[in-house]
């Protein structure tokens, strides 16, 4: 502890910007639904920065990573039901450390037999422990309250410097604090012993235990600082939302987290965040303008799977090499005449799925209105989807030349454009 | 004077046995070769004594220890380290993590989550010293999948030895070498297990007979003469099972 203490003075300085990015927020974007996203973004950003310790750093496929981050939610609403009948009485900022202890208390009983192996056996034990769990929320309704879940009330406790966290904002800034807690210490348990064996048990368990470490005790050490930081989040969402139900601990609970760290880059700390970030904008956003959304959030993943194996982050990490080669600039170019067609494709393509779904209805699409009744409107944007398709397939070669070049290859290694 | 005894050590698959009553006692310190024809059970052999398999009968002490059928990490934690025929590294990590992370027990952090690696100037420096030992300082922060091949059985070895290691365990260490990358490698085996107790596989029979102190000669899961280099190269059971191969090229 005192060695983490010591290091925030030596690499303080992206941590602080860090910290003054996430207060600094709300004074440019100080909306309603900003703060609202902002909340979501922080909930999520936890959540699948702990989603990223099992699956990024330890090699652990979790299909129930909700379980622990509910459990943490429904235990939170319970302590702030406590507070409204005054069993309990502290100030709500500590909210999540309960909804953390008790998905570390969760994690410590599953993972006590789910860590025993990684792989198929990991991902099949976490996908019926999250069925399990789910099933038994809408049977135990005392604890779970049935379908409609359990709600409570954040503004009975005392107020923290004035705040009585009435506010969304208010519970923004506790958020924000939680959220820069919980990335720290996160970011720190990758610098210690335990969490550099899980990179090491991620890669070679049968090599690790010959090195003298048990790859399920390392496992299971993971696993438990996972339950904790995902126990983090419940409590932050149980915090602004103050209600949960039997979704925030099922499969599509923890898909959405999966896709999150995926889709962000698992290999690199950082790329959770970005997911986080990202999806959370989707969820909130393109949800307001579309009602397919899912579906393009589903080709997304997609298409990252199959071009982007490494995430958002991964891609930005991808140009390292150019970079230290100082070609990067010789790579803006090519991207600007793939990414431009690209682009165009994209539109066109989003267009005509709009029309299909609009069905002979005008819809307003890019701040025009496109009647999808019309011929000529789907002539035009099949003919831009062909013709911004084969420029995009055309310069492509240029692109790989490029790439190439930036990093000393020989043309032999993919550019994974 | 023994520091590893294995005593009528079998080890069956079904019914098919690999291992059958094999005796072997490996003297502290000792360069100690084991040889036989492919499928013998050198490498079964291999992982009973260092707790990948399980041993059907028999007992295996490492001082008075007994070790058979103990995990891994207990066994390598006891003292006994080991490489693999198939390279076997962390090969999304560092080349230098690769080695910090196999020292990490023996310098006593065991499953820490509260000590920062970047501020054991101790360990780091023991790592950096292993990497000298092994030629690949220049490599430290390489990915260590993208080393080349050679390079990578460095690591390997480094892997093995950086814990301090009493007894060393070599599987094929030079397999896949070029004459040249496996000169250098058995410099450097020489050079990283001084002082240590050796037992290795190996089917080139002049690093063989160069390297070990004493040779045991397993076929088909048995041990038909343990003895000096000398003995074993004019011994009639080991021409015949070799076919004249081995004094021939020795």
């Amino acid at each position: 502890m005192i060695d983490m203490v010591k290091s925030l003075s030596v690499k303080s300085i992206p941590w602080l910007g860090y910290l003054l990015a996430l207060f600094a927020l709300p004074q440019f974007f100080d909306s309603i639904l900003a703060i609202s996203i902002f909340n979501q973004m922080a909930i999520g950003i936890v959540f699948a920065l702990s989603y990223n310790m099992l699956l990024g750093q330890g090699g652990m496929l979790s299909f129930g990573h909700a379980v622990y981050f509910g459990l943490g939610g429904f235990l939170s609403v319970h302590a702030l039901i406590l507070m409204e009948y005054e069993t309990l009485y502290f100030s709500i900022i500590y909210i999540p450390l309960i909804g953390g202890l008790f998905g570390l208390l969760a994690a410590i009983f599953i993972g006590s037999f789910s860590t025993r192996k990684a792989g198929t056996v990991f991902a099949m034990i976490s996908l019926g422990v999250g069925e399990l769990i789910a099933a038994s929320s809408l049977i135990f309704s005392s604890f779970f309250g049935g379908e409609a879940g359990i709600s409570g009330d954040r503004t009975y406790g005392p107020t923290f410097f004035g705040a009585d966290f009435a506010q969304n904002e208010q519970i923004y800034f506790v958020a924000a604090a939680w959220v820069f807690i919980a990335t720290l210490f996160m970011y720190l348990f990758t610098q210690t012993p335990a969490g550099r064996m899980a990179n090491a048990v991620r890669d070679n368990p049968a090599r690790a235990e010959f090195i003298g470490y048990s790859a399920r005790r390392v496992r299971f050490i993971s696993f438990c600082a996972s339950g904790l930081f995902a126990g983090i989040a419940g409590g932050l969402f149980a915090l602004n939302y103050e209600f949960i139900t039997e979704e925030n601990l099922n499969a599509a609970t923890s898909g959405r987290v999966l896709l999150m760290a995926y889709i962000g880059g698992l290999g690199y700390f950082i790329g959770p965040i970005i997911g986080a970030v990202v999806l959370t904008l989707m969820n909130s956003l393109l949800s307001n303008y579309t009602e397919l959304w899912m579906l393009y959030l589903g080709i997304m993943f997609l298409l990252t799977v199959l071009f982007l194996p490494k995430g958002f982050a991964g891609f930005v990490m991808m140009h390292q090499v150019a970079w230290l080669n100082g070609k990067l600039k010789t790579l803006c170019v090519p991207y600007l005449i793939v990414g431009l067609p690209s682009a165009l494709f994209m539109i066109a393509t989003v267009a005509m799925i709009e029309m299909s779904h609009h069905e002979g209805e005008s819809f307003p699409f890019l701040g025009v209105s496109v009647d999808s009744s019309s011929l000529l409107t789907w002539l035009g944007f099949a003919m831009l989807a062909a013709a911004s398709y084969f420029a995009a397939l055309k310069s492509l070669p240029q692109l790989r030349d490029a790439w190439e070049n930036a990093n000393g290859l020989d043309g032999d290694e993919e550019s994974s454009q | 004077m023994s520091i590893l005894t294995l005593n009528n050590v079998s080890k069956n698959f079904g019914k098919t046995e690999i291992i059958r009553g094999v005796n072997l006692e490996i003297v502290d310190g000792e360069k100690h070769a084991i040889i036989g024809p492919n499928g013998a059970g050198k490498s079964t052999l291999f992982h009973l004594i260092s707790g990948l398999y399980k041993v059907s009968s028999g007992v295996i002490r490492f001082k008075d220890t007994e070790i058979q059928n103990r995990p891994p990490f207990e066994i390598n934690r006891l003292g006994l380290a080991r490489s693999f025929q198939v390279t076997n590294i962390f090969h999304r990590m560092s080349v230098f993590e690769n080695i910090r992370c196999a020292l990490l027990w023996s310098k006593g952090f065991r499953y820490s989550f509260w000590h920062l690696l970047a501020r054991q100037s101790e360990l780091n420096s023991a790592a950096e010293h292993v990497l000298d030992q092994i030629g690949l300082a220049d490599k430290a922060q390489y990915p260590a999948g993208e080393l080349a091949y050679a390079q990578q059985r460095a690591l390997e070895l480094g892997i093995a030895i950086a814990s301090g290691a009493e007894i060393i365990m070599l599987d094929e260490p030079v397999a896949g070498m070029s004459h040249s990358e496996a000169e250098n490698a058995v410099e450097l085996i020489k050079k990283v297990t001084a002082g240590k107790t050796l037992i290795m596989v190996e089917h080139d029979m002049n690093i063989v007979f160069d390297m070990a102190d004493r040779i045991s000669v397993l076929v088909y899961g048995e041990i038909i003469a343990t003895d000096k280099p000398s003995a074993i190269r004019s011994n009639p059971r080991v021409q015949e099972a070799y076919l004249g191969e081995v004094p021939s090229n020795a």
